[in-house]
């Protein structure tokens, strides 16, 4: 079975983060929405969603209530907290500068 | 940024932990509103229902597994399993109240009485005393002079300071009635050595401290509170002791504390005592040496052996084999209490033991009818590790349980000090502090990890085969656990007739004590201590005047006969003379053999009862200026006069400047002067109406009336007061409570090791009775076919009570073979038996039998009564 291009390392925390930055979501709508904005090409396994969202809840960037989703179903919803934001701005940084590395790399002319 | 995150992520732990259940639910809720959306959303793209179903599924990839993965996000898990094995244990404990209540009573009383027994033993053994740096100070077996003190400070350079005090009685006046205080009498080094700075005003200064020296005065601080209020304003006042003013100039610390006597004042001894001061053969200074930093025990004892030859050289009439020897201060208060604490500390351990004992055998016999349930689980999967552990924190759970329940009988350690343990030092600090705490705690868990770890091993190792192999036929007394339990009471009744021989001797060693006749009749007697103070009755004729019209009033009040003594027997006073007898080859001075020297007026042997045994009482010829007389008694006769009559012959006190030969005209009979257990020592008698010591001006009159104690002694105090309104009267008790309070002692230890050994017994009795019951319960059914061949009841009962007696017997052997070789461990505080006594050793396991025996008959009773049909039903 093949998976559209597996996340790097790490780099799943920050997608959810900012995903949250919008409105609170449940972790379904999480993956429909990172698959959405991502134009398909970034997908969350569902395996390694959940774990991943207790992480984040237990180090406290984001947390959870239960609300009525959108039919009318009692639904976690997640969203994002102060430090959260904190965190998502500093990775933000991490992931600008690392790819702003790679691409200078990839782009350097051969010689 | 820390403590964010802990907002947020310690409330959510904490509901991990404790509402376990919300969250599994709440996890299983979330996930399975994933599946239901993503099912939809396949569905919505064209699949049948069930296919989208499985799609769903199989895109969680496992959906147990991804929970374990949110649970380990939650990090909770070791935290949780220790909280499920608590809940499940207090669940289990809470359905056997009746296990539950015997193992924490249980674990309780050991616990317990080894919390108040190591409260005491912390307070004064192993608690540093209450000095800055005390370890640096030391004292000298032996009291000594004050010259001697001057020349050893002179002759050494290893002490910082070198202090000696002495304790006298004083009177302190001008506050109401008069009452008697402690002065210590001490020179202006003592402060110093103690390291004490005052909390105001000063001490003493060495100019101050000289013979002729202003009258000066340090408060301690509990007489300062109780005299003064506390007040500041006190400072360069003036109090009076003993007829003396005295200048306050300072106030010492709350610290501040002297082992033995509390003192109230103190004063230099230079100028309150100038004569005892400069007289270098009397040694009565407590001494108190500081180290100076860096120098060790062993250099400055080199250094005291070079100052004792010195000494000997210069003045050998005071200093002839004299062996000073320094340890430190701490080993001289707490030297002779170590031994026998030791010994309570030992039956309290004991006690623990049996306590612990019975709590494996408890769990044992629990753990038995626990085996489906633990063959349950086994098969289920759990691995024994888990079983282990899960017993092991029922064990733990159990056993801190025990323990706060016995740190709550630990506060009977106020009842402790009720028994009264004179002459116990520091006893008055025991109290309940972290180190107390930290050992019940210790010994609470270390108790339920060692003596849970043996039943959860039996049940899960072997406890389990033996299960599955039992559980075709119940056999009879088969399974490695009950073999475990006999093996338990065997020890458990070996431990407890330890303790019951211990105590069974201490027993008869009182008995024995108060058996001992101790020379004079002690019942109808009251006694106090009244002392002339110096200002008033320096001269002897004021004395001597006293002694007559006070005697005098006392003889007047009806049935009443009364004497003066200056040393009481049993009051732990006394005073040795050295002394020479007429004719004798001189001895070299500070040879002299020395003796007990008793000061007495007014028919003393005739009121105390104490028999005539040849010559003459003291009578009304025998006045101040007559011939000097004295009488002796029968241990001094043995001593000096073996086999001769000493009566007519002249002794005097040695270096008597000018010579006083006085005549030995009577013996009496010995009487135990220093106790119950003591040995009388040779004695010498003589008046107060003829000493020539003036400073002998305190006394004890002690007087037999036929009136009660409280009757008596206000007469006493009127006639008393009616001579002298000044004067304090002091320890005032009847004889026969001065004799009881010589074996306070003996009936504090008596008491703890009467209490620790009822315990065990106890202890031991549950124990038997238990493994017993448990026995019967496993045989019923082979009781039940032994009966239906024809079994008597008789039969029955003797088969059982054969059984117990078999473990007791075992347990009672090796009892007495450990008694044997531990007993005498205790034989210093044994009197009149040995530590082998045989009467002892062959009783108390009689007894222990028979109570083990009755234990028996109880489910042995139970177990005649099995019909045989219900029995083979049973099955």
């Amino acid at each position: 079975m093949s998976r559209p291009s597996d996340l790097v390392q790490g780099t799943l925390d920050l997608l959810l983060l900012k995903i949250l930055t919008l409105e609170p979501l449940n972790g379904f709508a999480i993956s429909l929405r990172l698959k959405q904005v991502s134009g398909d090409i970034l997908q969350v396994s569902d395996g390694s969603l959940y774990p991943a969202l207790h992480k984040l809840e237990q180090e406290g960037w984001i947390k959870a209530e239960w609300r009525a989703s959108e039919n009318n179903r009692r639904a976690k919803f997640y969203s994002l907290t102060r430090m959260g934001r904190r965190q998502l701005e500093r990775e933000a940084d991490n992931w600008n500068r690392l790819s702003a590395a790679i691409s200078h790399v990839i782009k350097m002319e051969e010689a | 940024m820390r403590l964010e995150r802990w907002f947020y992520s310690i409330p959510l732990r904490f509901r991990s932990l404790f509402r376990r259940n919300a969250v599994e639910h709440e996890l299983d809720e979330e996930l399975q509103f994933h599946l239901e959306q993503k099912t939809q959303h396949y569905v919505a793209s064209g699949m049948t229902p069930e296919d989208a179903r499985r799609r769903a599924l199989r895109d969680i990839d496992g959906i147990e597994l991804r929970k374990e993965e949110c649970r380990d996000a939650r990090r909770v898990s070791r935290i949780e399993d220790l909280a499920q094995d608590l809940r499940f244990s207090a669940r289990t404990l809470r359905k056997t109240p009746g296990f539950t209540a015997a193992a924490v009573l249980t674990l309780a009383l050991g616990i317990g009485a080894n919390a108040a027994i190591f409260s005491v033993v912390n307070a004064v053994l192993l608690r540093s005393l209450p000095y800055p740096n005390s370890e640096q100070l030391l004292t000298l077996h032996s009291n000594q002079s004050l010259p001697d003190l001057e020349d050893i400070q002179k002759q050494t350079n290893s002490f910082a300071a070198i202090g000696g005090l002495t304790i006298q009685a004083l009177d302190f006046t001008g506050q109401g009635d008069p009452v008697q205080i402690y002065g210590g009498l001490c020179n202006a080094e003592f402060f110093d050595a103690l390291g004490f700075r005052p909390v105001i005003g000063r001490t003493i200064s060495p100019v101050e401290d000289a013979y002729g020296g202003p009258s000066l005065v340090v408060l301690t601080q509990g007489f300062w509170k109780r005299y003064f209020g506390g007040d500041a304003a006190i400072l360069g006042k003036s109090i009076r002791l003993s007829g003396n003013s005295y200048t306050v100039i300072g106030v010492l610390p709350r610290e501040f504390w002297m082992p033995g006597r509390p003192v109230d004042v103190l004063a230099s001894l230079r100028v309150v005592s100038p004569l005892a001061a400069k007289s270098r053969g009397v040694h009565f200074l407590h001494t108190y040496f500081r180290l100076k930093p860096a120098i060790s025990l062993a250099r400055a004892n080199v250094e005291m052996g070079n100052v004792d030859q010195w000494l000997a050289l210069h003045y050998p009439e005071e200093n002839t084999d004299n062996h000073r020897h320094l340890l430190p201060l701490r080993d001289a208060i707490v030297g002779d209490v170590r031994p026998e604490l030791l010994v309570l500390f030992a039956a309290v351990g004991l006690v623990l033991l049996i306590a612990c004992v019975n709590f494996a055998s408890l769990q044992l016999a629990r753990s038995a009818t626990r085996q489906r349930e633990i063959a349950i689980r086994t098969a289920l999967g759990a691995p024994s590790w888990r079983l282990i552990r899960q017993m092991l924190t029922e064990s733990v759970f159990l056993s801190l349980l025990g323990g706060v329940a016995g740190l709550v009988a630990g506060l009977g350690v106020r009842l402790l000090m009720a028994l009264k343990p004179a002459g116990l030092p520091r006893i008055a600090d025991t109290s309940i502090d972290a180190s107390v705490l930290s050992f019940t705690f210790a010994l609470s868990l270390l108790t339920g990890i060692v003596f849970g770890l043996v039943p959860a091993l039996s049940t899960t190792f072997f406890g389990l085969n033996a299960k599955l192999k039992e559980d075709t036929r119940t056999t009879a007394g088969g399974s490695s656990g009950y073999r475990l339990r006999k093996f338990l009471v065997v020890s458990e009744i070996a431990l407890a007739l330890i303790l019951l021989i211990s105590a069974g001797l201490m027993i008869r060693s009182f008995a024995l004590l108060h058996r001992v006749d101790p020379g004079f009749r002690t019942e109808n007697l009251l006694t106090m201590r009244v002392e002339l103070p110096e200002a008033r009755y320096r001269e002897q004729t004021k004395q001597r005047q006293f002694h007559r019209e006070f005697l005098e009033a006392l003889n007047a009040i009806p049935g009443a006969q009364a004497a003066l003594v200056s040393e009481l027997p049993m009051s732990g006073d006394y005073i040795t003379h050295n002394f020479v007898i007429e004719g004798r080859p001189p001895l070299p001075a500070g040879r002299e053999p020395e003796v007990q020297t008793r000061t007495v007026e007014g028919g003393y042997f005739r009121v105390m009862g104490i028999p005539l045994l040849a010559g003459r009482d003291f009578g009304s010829q025998d006045r101040t200026g007559s011939l000097h007389v004295v009488v002796v008694n029968r241990a001094f006769v043995a001593q000096y006069f073996p086999g001769q009559n000493p009566v007519g012959a002249r002794v005097q006190w040695a270096r008597s400047d000018p010579p006083d030969w006085m005549a030995i005209v009577g013996v009496v009979g010995d009487i135990k002067h220093f106790g119950p257990s003591e040995p009388e020592e040779p004695a010498v008698y003589d008046l107060y109406s003829q000493t020539a010591q003036q400073w002998k001006r305190w006394m004890y009159p002690t007087i037999r009336g036929a009136a009660s104690a409280g009757i008596l002694l206000e007469q006493v105090k009127q006639h008393l007061w009616a001579i002298d309104n000044q004067l304090p009267v002091t320890q005032v008790f009847t004889m026969n409570e001065v004799v009881a309070a010589s074996l306070d002692h003996q009936r504090f230890n008596l008491t703890l090791l009467g209490i620790f050994a009822g315990v065990a017994l106890a202890l031991a009795v549950i124990g038997i009775y238990g493994v017993m019951s448990y026995a019967i319960t496993q045989r019923t059914s082979e009781i039940g076919i032994r009966v239906a061949l024809g079994a008597q009841q008789r039969d029955v009962l003797w088969m059982i009570l054969g059984q117990g007696l078999r473990l007791t017997l075992l347990g009672c052997t090796v009892g007495i073979a450990a008694s044997f070789v531990l007993t005498r461990y205790m034989s210093h505080l044994l009197f009149g038996i040995t530590a082998r006594d045989p009467r002892t050793f062959v009783f108390i396991p009689l007894a222990l039998l028979a109570v083990a025996l009755l234990a028996c008959y109880v489910p042995a009773r139970r177990a005649m009564s099995v019909d045989p049909m219900v029995a083979l039903r049973y099955e």
